[in-house]
């Protein structure tokens, strides 16, 4: 790299502010893809300052540098083996000892280290101070306050990093150092692993070895079969002299040194007054408050959002169909004229009529939730729900996106810990009816059967996704992993960060989805215009009309639900001539039809999301699985209404 | 005393003795080999998680409060607030002064 372009990582615990930070850097300069091979987010930006070009990455917010998770395991490679110019640690000031256990392990990859003390500001509120000079004395490295949501500090942080990667400032950074017995084993192993070439520093190997660690111990076998050998023997005398198991020993005397340093570097006073952040997290997790205030503002939050919604699609969706007469007097209304209005335009419609008004409320909303940290009280406070289908708390948060829609929901499944977790979040999730499916049930059923079927339906609806998800949960082999999160402080969402986030989630799911629904238009269209619609009706007709006791119509409503929910009401409109549909289906028919909507497929550009986290073979399973349980529970709802 | 975290009344603070996380390994598939290895690496996943997040044995920890309907606990633990569920919970043993 050029003498002025670098590269510099950001790094640090979840929740200290680093992508605000991150976001007063690179603005919209951002590029968020996924890193390769993995489903974890990888955010790189560019800033251009004082004629230097500075290549950001922001890593994700991770507690330790062990493999415990994909986000671990990815940060750590970064840093060791793509070797950025510098490391920036955003701490947070407020939590400052688990945060230098953080920062620790970075010393210890031998990482060219600046730290950037964020949320100074809510440490003195908590009657925290902290003696910078004392900190950079001791660790050796810049040490930089910051108030990253108001910006100050940033400048400084950004002159301070360049001038150590010049080495125009000199650094020293500590060495962490254990207790004697583990030292010396470090020692032994150093000298051993000083035999062989490695691509990570030789002291933070010889640790990891001691920590169990499985990515470095497969790498060092390859090489010295006898280093992990030796490793192991000494691994048991620690354990035999300190009754517990060596990567804890470790753990523990890391955490020691970061209380250590700690205690040398702040000083706490018990604040005069208690932080507004403090009274509103006791209110809003509190056993009696914390329920109704969560049912309140989540009922504002869907709410709003639907009535934004209905508005802006409705008016959205007007201004696109005026074009429609433009569009025939060019292309004719022959059968391209058709084609492309019926396959693409109205699959671009769709698409913009679903993702502006109802997607990107719902994004910038769950940003500020998680922002603020208010994401992180209803995980907690929905945690023993979560846990009767086999999930846990923080499930809570894709599985209400899921009720905009199931899109977000799907890519929210990646704040689950474990593979399995993920996979059983999103099957849940697929099931959960979405606004489109709202439409349904309540446009079809609400309105010609009564309020209080669509009520039914969706607590049917809410029965099936606890019995599903108890089954799966069974069913898929592994350990349920718990709740455990940190819950930090409350803090004001910074806006533009939130803005940025919704931004790109919401290209991610254009990129996505929108192909998708306009190729899955334009076949249908074809297969209209073919006269290929009638025909695949009359061949669905033993599983509609005989099975679900439907017209035989619904069947071609039912494919073209596929691409979008609402479609199926708009389809059978259409082609029943009428939109009272009071005259032409049975009451029991509607409860029926809406059920096997509700259930049957995740609509197109859900599928696509199944695929794109899961793969090929786990989407298509989670398909079928649905296609049969909505006949299975469409079926049976036909025959027992018709009894009753 | 030493008793699991949940046992702890809201206000009380403990000392870790240990994290067990074995007790609770049960897997339900593969051959015996395999299980054995998958119970042993989910036991060092959940201590290793416990650990990370600083509940190391020697450390005080103290419950703030538990959510309702036999939810998860609100502890503090060097300086900061973590939520964890209570099934968890009950495999961190802690020391207690009565």
């Amino acid at each position: 790299m050029s003498h002025n372009h670098f590269r510099i990582a950001l790094a640090g615990n979840a929740n200290v502010g680093k992508s605000v930070i991150f976001n007063q850097l690179t603005g919209l300069h951002q590029h968020i893809g996924n890193w390769p091979g993995k489903t974890v987010e990888k955010a790189e930006g560019t800033l251009h300052f004082k004629g230097y070009t500075i290549d950001f990455i922001d890593l994700p917010g991770i507690y330790s540098l062990s493999t415990f998770s994909m986000e671990e395991l990815v940060s750590r490679e970064y840093i060791a083996t793509e070797k950025p110019d510098l490391v920036i640690n955003v701490v947070d000031a407020s939590i400052l000892e688990r945060n230098l256990f953080f920062t620790l392990q970075l010393l210890e990859l031998e990482s060219p280290l600046l730290i950037a003390l964020n949320q100074i500001d809510m440490a003195t509120k908590k009657g925290i101070t902290i003696d910078i000079k004392k900190a950079e004395e001791i660790l050796g490295v810049p040490v930089v306050p910051t108030v990253a949501i108001s910006g100050k500090g940033v400048y400084q942080m950004l002159e301070t990093a360049i001038e150590v990667i010049e080495k125009k400032r000199k650094t020293e950074p500590l060495k962490p150092r254990y207790g004697r017995e583990i030292e010396e084993r470090i020692e032994d192993l150093t000298i051993l692993l000083n035999k062989i070439q490695l691509k990570y520093p030789t002291r933070w190997v010889a640790i990891k070895l001691l920590e169990e660690d499985s990515e470095v111990e497969k790498e060092v076998f390859a090489l010295s079969p006898e280093i992990v050998a030796a490793a192991k023997r000494m691994r048991g005398e620690l354990e035999q002299l300190h009754g517990h198991s060596c990567p804890t020993v470790v753990t523990s005397e890391r955490y020691h040194v970061a209380h250590m340093l700690s205690e040398e570097i702040q000083t706490i006073t018990e604040p005069l007054k208690t932080p507004l952040s403090e009274k509103l997290h006791t209110v809003t997790t509190h056993k009696i408050s914390g329920y109704p205030i969560m049912l309140a503002t989540l009922l504002a939050v869907f709410i709003g959002i639907f009535s934004f919604g209905d508005f802006t699609s409705a008016l959205l969706g007007d201004a696109f169909f005026s074009l429609k007469p433009a569009f025939d007097s060019a292309l004719g209304t022959g059968i391209i004229g058709e084609l492309v209005w019926g396959g693409v335009m109205e699959g671009i419609i769709g698409g913009f009529t679903v993702a502006l008004p109802y997607i990107l409320p719902f994004y910038f909303i769950l940003y500020i939730f998680e922002d603020s940290g208010y994401l992180s009280r209803i995980a907690f406070l929905m945690d023993n729900l979560m846990h009767k289908m086999g999930l846990h708390g923080k499930a809570f948060i894709p599985v209400m996106l899921s009720f905009g829609c199931n899109v977000p929901g799907c890519l929210g499944c990646r704040i689950m810990e474990t593979a399995r977790e993920r996979l059983l979040t999103a099957f849940v999730v697929t099931l959960v009816p979405c606004a489109a499916t709202s439409v349904i049930i309540l446009g079809l059923v609400g309105n010609y059967v009564g309020i209080g079927w669509a009520l039914a339906l969706y607590i049917i609806n809410l029965v099936i996704i606890f019995v599903l998800g108890r089954i799966a949960f069974k069913a898929l082999p592994g350990e349920p992993t718990e709740l455990i999160m940190e819950m930090s402080a409350y803090r004001m969402p910074h806006i533009k960060t939130v803005a940025n986030q919704t931004w790109f989630r919401l290209r991610e799911f254009i990129v996505m989805a929108f192909p998708l629904i306009i190729v899955g238009s334009l076949v249908i269209k074809i297969a209209d215009v073919i006269n290929l619609l009638e025909p695949v009706a009359d061949i669905m007709s033993p599983v509609t009309v005989v099975w679900l006791g439907l017209p035989a119509v619904t069947g071609i409503a039912l494919i073209f639900g596929v691409l979008r929910k609402e479609l199926t009401l708009i389809m059978l409109a259409s082609l029943f001539g009428t939109a009272n549909f009071a005259q032409v289906m049975t009451p029991v028919q509607m409860i029926v039809f809406t059920l096997v909507v509700m259930l049957y497929i995740p609509c197109v550009a859900t599928i696509g999301a199944l695929v794109k986290e899961f793969g090929g073979k786990k989407a298509l399973l989670i398909t079928v699985i649905e296609i049969l349980l909505a006949l299975l529970v469409g079926g049976i709802a036909y025959r027992l209404l018709t009894i009753m | 005393m030493h008793l699991p975290l949940t046992s702890l009344q809201n206000g009380e603070t403990g000392v870790i003795t240990a994290t067990d996380c074995s007790s609770k390994g049960h897997q339900m598939c593969g051959h015996k080999a395999k299980k054995r290895w998958l119970k042993h690496a989910m036991t060092e996943r959940c201590a290793r998680r416990l650990n990370d997040l600083g509940l190391t044995p020697g450390t005080k920890v103290t419950v703030v409060k538990s959510a309702p309907f036999n939810g998860p606990l609100e502890v503090s633990v060097r300086g900061s607030r973590l939520a964890i569920g209570r099934g968890m919970a009950g495999r961190i043993l802690v020391d207690v002064e009565r």
